[in-house]
C-alpha cells in the first residue's frame, strides 16, 4: 500500500523549520522586501541551524538530510519569505550539488565545509544576455594557460549574486564552443566583480544580480569534473534545483492560500463572511486541490531522488506544476482579498509577485515541457 | 567524580487553541491535534541542557533524560529533546495509562523514576503545561520521590551536591539554596529556548535512545485503569468566546446617553471599578 502520510522526522522538520521562520523571519519579511535588503542578521541566525548544508554529510558539518526533508525544509521558509527560501534551495541545489556529485575530494574538501557552515554562500551561473533556455548560447569562455584557466564573460540575473562566495560558472572553451565546462570561482579572485543589484519585480529581499569575469584567473584545480562535461553537471545541477524551486513555489502557494481562507471567514459582505459564497468557496477549492497536487508532484520528484531512480522528468513536471500554480493561486488570493490584495498593507500582493517568477527562473515553464516531453518520446514504445 | 543525572519532565501539548474534545470523558481527542513540545517543558529542558553544557566546559560528566508521559505519538518530542542535546528520551506510554489526572501522572512518573533511575540528582520540569495549566504535577512529582522542590525557577546553579535556585515572587526575588536530589519546576518566561538545529534531528532519527514503557513494566497491576482510578476528574471544558457587536444608539444627545446608561450602565460601572449613579435629571455624577 502507498502511504501519503509523512513519517515523524519529516513532520518534526516541517514544525522545527515554521517555528524559526514565524518567529525570527516574519516579523522583517514586508521591510526586507520593501527596502530590497538581504537580512544577513537572520542568515546568522540559520547557519548554527544547518540551513546551508542541508544535504550535506554531517562529516563535512551539513545536516545530511534526505531530499524530502530538504523540500520540507524549503518549502516552510518559503511560505514565510520566498527570497530566503530562494537564497537557501539555490545555495544548497544549484550552488553545493555539483560539487559533492562531480568535484574531486580534493575540492568537496577545499570547498563544501565553509558552503555547509553559511560562511559561503553558493551561486550559480548560467544566464546571460544572449543565452539562458538556449544553454548553447552562452558565450563567457575560459582560455587555457600552463597554470589555469582565464575566464571571461558577464552573467546576469544570478541568485544570490550580492552575497555570493563560492560561484559555479559555466563557459565555454576559448575557440570551442562545443567544450562546455563549470568552473568553482571564489569571490576575492582578481577579475571577478559584482554587478548592480537588480531592482525585480519580486525575491526583493535576494541580491540577485549579475556578474562580471574580466580576465580572472582560476587554477587548473578549479575546473569541476572533466573537461568538456560543463553540460553534464549544468543540467544535473537543474534538474535538482527544480525540486528546489518547486518546493519554494509550494510554499508561496501555501501561504497565499492560508491567508485567503483566514480573509474568507473573517470579511463580511452583503451581512455574511464571504467564505459562505460558493464563488470563494470554487476559489477555495481549487486552490487547495492544485497545492495539493502540487506537494505529491514535488515530493514524488524528491523521493526518486533519495531512491537513486531517475528524477530528470519528474523534477521538471513538479516544478511545471508547483510554478504554475503558486501563479494561480496567489491571483486567486490576491482577487478573494479584492482592493486590499492589491495593497502593500497584505502579504499576498507580494506572494504575487514572488510567485512570477516561479515560471521563469531554473527553466521555464516552456523549457519543462520540453524536458518533459523528451522524456515522453525516447521511451521506447 | 560522580556523573550528575538529570530528568526533565516534558509533554506533549496540543499544538492549536481550538481543540477536539471528547465530550464524555472531559478530555482532548489527541490524535486528532497536531502535537508539539509544550513551551513551558521546553524551557525546563533548556535548563537541564545549559546544566549540562556548563559542566562539559568543566570537564564534568552529566547525563540528562528527557521524560514523558503521553500516547505514542509524544514520542515525536523526545526525538526534538535528543536533537537539542537530551542523552536519551523515555516515553511512558499505555492505553491503561491514558486520561490520568495529575495527581496518577506524578504517581506513574515517580514510579518510573524510583524504579529505573532512582539516584536522580536533579529533576526539572515546566512549572506548567499550556493545555491544562494546573502547575501541580512537579510539586507532587517531588511528594512521591520524598524530595525537595522549588517552583517557578528563574535560575539554577549547582555547586556541589546542592543547588542554588533563583526565583521571582510578586516584586521580589528570592533565592534558595537545596540538598540534592531535588525537583524544580521552571517559570514560563525563564531559560529562552534554543531552536533545533536540523543536523542535531537527523542525528536524532539516526542513532534513536528512546525506550518505551507500558503499564506492565512499571508493575501497575492488571486492573489499574487511569482514567477511572484518577480521583479528579475533568467535568467541563470549553474554549471561552467573545463576541463583538455594533450598535449605534440614534436620537438626540441626551437620549443617546441615557440608552448608553440604560443598556451599558453596569458594565461601565464595573469597567471604571466604581458605581456611577444617575440623577433623576439624567445627570451623570
Amino acid at each position: 500500500m502507498m502511504d501519503f502520510n509523512p513519517c515523524m522526522k519529516h513532520q518534526l522538520i516541517r514544525k522545527i523549520v515554521r517555528e524559526f521562520a514565524e518567529n525570527e523571519i516574519k516579523p522583517w519579511v514586508s521591510e526586507l522586501d520593501r527596502e530590497a535588503r538581504f537580512p544577513f542578521d537572520i542568515v546568522e541566525k540559520m547557519k548554527p541551524l544547518n540551513f546551508f548544508g542541508l544535504q550535506v554529510p554531517k562529516s563535512l558539518g551539513g545536516a545530511g538530510l534526505d531530499t524530502i526533508s530538504y523540500v520540507i525544509a524549503i518549502e516552510e521558509l518559503s511560505r514565510v519569505s520566498a527570497a530566503l527560501g530562494l537564497c537557501v534551495t539555490v545555495h544548497n541545489s544549484v550552488g553545493i550539488y555539483p560539487i559533492l556529485e562531480f568535484g574531486s575530494l580534493e575540492q568537496i574538501n577545499r570547498f563544501i565545509p565553509a558552503l555547509a557552515a553559511g560562511d559561503s554562500i553558493g551561486a550559480f551561473c548560467l544566464t546571460e544576455a544572449n543565452a539562458g533556455s538556449d544553454a548553447g548560447g552562452v558565450e563567457t569562455c575560459a582560455r587555457k594557460t600552463l597554470d589555469g584557466y582565464v575566464i571571461n564573460g558577464t552573467k546576469i540575473f544570478v541568485t544570490n549574486g550580492g552575497v555570493c562566495g563560492t560561484i559555479l560558472v559555466f563557459a565555454v572553451a576559448e575557440g570551442d564552443p562545443g567544450c562546455p565546462n563549470v568552473f568553482i570561482v571564489e569571490k576575492d579572485r582578481p577579475g571577478f566583480m559584482v554587478g548592480e543589484i537588480e531592482d525585480l519585480c519580486g525575491m526583493r529581499a535576494n541580491p540577485v544580480s549579475s556578474l562580471f569575469f574580466e580576465d580572472c584567473k582560476v587554477p587548473l584545480e578549479n575546473l569541476l569534473g572533466k573537461s568538456g562535461q560543463g553540460l553534464k553537471i549544468g543540467l544535473t545541477a537543474l534538474d535538482v534545483g527544480r525540486i528546489g524551486i518547486a518546493a519554494q513555489a509550494l510554499g508561496i502557494a501555501q501561504a497565499a492560500f492560508e491567508d485567503s481562507v483566514s480573509y474568507a471567514k473573517e470579511r463580511q459582505q452583503f451581512n455574511k463572511p464571504i467564505s459562505r459564497f460558493q464563488t470563494i468557496q470554487n476559489y477555495l477549492a481549487d486552490m487547495a486541490t492544485q497545492i495539493d497536487a502540487s506537494r505529491l508532484l514535488v515530493y514524488r520528484a524528491a523521493a526518486c531522488k533519495d531512491r537513486g531512480t531517475p528524477f530528470s522528468a519528474e523534477a521538471s513536471m513538479a516544478k511545471l506544476h508547483c510554478s504554475e500554480t503558486a501563479r494561480k493561486v496567489t491571483d486567486m488570493a490576491v482577487q478573494i482579498h479584492g482592493g486590499y490584495g492589491y495593497s502593500k498593507e497584505y502579504d499576498v500582493e507580494r506572494y504575487f509577485r514572488d510567485a512570477k517568477v516561479t515560471q521563469i527562473y531554473e527553466g521555464t515553464s516552456e523549457v519543462q515541457k520540453m524536458v518533459i516531453a523528451r522524456s515522453i518520446l525516447t521511451q521506447p514504445s | 567524580m560522580k556523573m550528575l543525572k538529570i530528568i526533565v519532565c516534558l509533554k506533549q501539548v496540543p499544538m492549536v487553541s481550538e481543540l477536539p474534545w471528547n465530550s464524555k470523558t472531559g478530555t482532548l481527542k489527541r490524535e486528532l491535534a497536531q502535537g508539539m513540545m509544550d513551551p513551558c517543558s521546553r524551557r525546563a529542558l533548556e535548563a537541564g541542557l545549559q546544566i549540562k553544557e556548563s559542566r562539559d566546559r568543566k570537564g564534568m560528566e552529566t547525563h540528562v533524560t528527557a521524560l514523558s508521559m503521553g500516547p505514542a505519538m509524544a514520542e515525536e518530542i523526545l526525538h526534538q529533546a535528543k536533537a537539542l542535546g537530551a542523552d536519551r528520551g523515555v516515553l511512558l506510554s499505555d492505553r491503561r495509562m491514558a486520561g490520568a489526572d495529575t495527581f496518577l501522572t506524578s504517581l506513574i512518573l515517580g514510579k518510573y523514576i524510583k524504579k529505573e533511575i532512582p539516584d536522580a540528582d536533579l529533576v526539572i520540569c515546566g512549572s506548567q503545561t499550556s493545555d491544562s495549566e494546573t502547575a501541580q504535577v512537579g510539586p507532587q512529582l517531588a511528594g512521591e520521590l520524598s524530595i525537595p522542590a522549588i517552583g517557578y525557577a528563574i535560575d539554577i546553579q549547582l555547586q556541589g551536591q546542592k543547588a542554588r535556585v533563583r526565583r521571582y515572587v510578586d516584586d521580589f526575588q528570592e533565592t534558595f539554596e537545596m540538598d540534592l536530589p531535588g525537583l524544580v519546576t521552571i517559570d514560563q518566561g525563564a531559560y529562552t529556548p534554543r531552536y533545533t538545529a536540523l543536523g542535531g534531528l537527523q542525528d536524532a532519527f539516526d542513532e534513536p535512545d528512546i525506550s518505551m514503557v507500558d503499564a506492565h513494566m512499571l508493575g501497575l497491576g492488571h486492573d489499574f485503569n487511569a482514567l477511572k482510578d484518577s480521583p479528579t476528574r475533568i467535568i467541563d471544558v470549553y474554549s471561552p468566546t467573545t463576541q463583538k457587536e455594533n450598535k449605534v444608539l440614534k436620537g438626540a444627545v441626551k437620549n443617546v446617553v441615557d440608552q448608553l446608561f440604560e443598556e451599558y450602565g453596569k458594565v461601565i460601572s464595573h469597567a471604571m471599578g466604581k458605581d456611577l449613579k444617575t440623577h433623576d435629571h439624567g445627570e451623570v455624577i
